[in-house]
C-alpha cells in the first residue's frame, strides 16, 4: 500500500524525476513564465542602456565596450537567420544593439579624430 | 591533427556562426576586464546595469537550454563579476556606497 504510494509519487509528472524541459512539455509554465522568452527578452535592456546613453559626452563612452556590443549584435543577427527555425525576436534585438553600437563608436571617432582642430568649438555629434 | 581537422570543419566550429556567436559574447568580458583599469567616472552605470541583469538571466537560460550549454554558462557567470565589480566601482564613485555621515553626504 505504502509502496504504490510511493510508486505513484515518484512517477508523478511534476515530481522528482522531472526536469524542468519534460515540465515545458506539458506546457504547465507559459511561454512568457520561462527564461527562454525573459532572457532574450531582456536584451532589449542593452540597447536601452545604450540609448540612454546617446546624451553622455563621448569622453566616457568605452571604445571595447561599443566594439564587444556590435560585433555581439552583428554576429547574432546573422546567427539568428542561419538556425532553423529563424527566429525574428532575436534577429530584431541584435539588429538595434549593432545600431546603437555603431552610433556611440561613430560619436566618438568623430570627437576623437575628426574634430581636433576644433577643440575650442563645440561639436554636433 | 585529424581532431583539429573534424573541429575546424564541425558543423558548429569555427566556420559557422553557431561558433562565433557565443565567441561574440566573450567580447563583454575582455572589455569589462580592459575596462577595470580606467577611472570610474567613465563608468557607464546604464549599461552595466543592464549587463549584470542581462548576465543573470541568461546564465540561467544556459543552463536549462537543451542541451545544457555549459560554455555560455560560463561566459556569462565570468561576465556577471566583472559587470557587477565595475557596478560596485561606479556606485562607490557615485557615493552611493558611503557609510550614512553626521554632514549629509549626496
Amino acid at each position: 500500500m505504502a509502496t504504490s504510494k510511493l510508486q505513484a509519487l515518484w512517477n508523478h509528472p511534476a515530481g522528482p524525476k522531472t526536469s524542468s524541459l519534460s515540465l515545458s512539455l506539458t506546457h504547465t509554465h507559459t511561454h512568457t513564465e520561462q527564461v527562454h522568452f525573459w532572457a532574450p527578452t531582456f536584451k532589449w535592456g542593452i540597447s536601452i542602456a545604450n540609448i540612454a546613453d546617446f546624451a553622455k559626452p563621448p569622453e566616457k563612452i568605452s571604445y571595447p565596450q561599443q566594439i564587444a556590443v556590435t560585433a555581439t549584435g552583428l554576429i547574432w543577427s546573422r546567427y539568428s537567420m542561419v538556425v532553423t527555425p529563424k527566429n525574428w525576436n532575436l534577429f530584431s534585438v541584435n539588429v538595434a544593439m549593432a545600431c546603437t553600437g555603431i552610433y556611440q563608436l561613430s560619436r566618438k571617432i568623430q570627437q576623437d579624430y575628426l574634430s581636433e582642430e576644433e577643440e575650442k568649438t563645440p561639436v554636433e555629434g | 591533427m585529424s581532431a583539429l581537422k573534424a573541429f575546424l570543419n564541425s558543423p558548429v566550429g569555427p566556420k559557422t556562426t553557431h561558433f562565433w556567436g557565443p565567441v561574440a559574447n566573450w567580447g563583454f568580458v575582455i572589455a569589462g576586464l580592459v575596462d577595470m583599469k580606467k577611472p570610474p567616472e567613465m563608468i557607464s552605470g546604464n549599461m552595466t546595469g543592464a549587463m549584470c541583469v542581462y548576465s543573470a538571466l541568461f546564465m540561467r537560460f544556459a543552463w536549462m537550454v537543451q542541451p545544457r550549454n555549459y560554455l555560455l554558462l560560463a561566459c556569462h557567470a565570468s561576465n556577471e563579476s566583472v559587470q557587477l565589480y565595475q557596478f560596485s566601482r561606479w556606485a562607490r564613485a557615485q557615493g552611493y556606497l558611503e557609510k550614512k555621515e553626521p554632514e549629509a553626504q549626496q
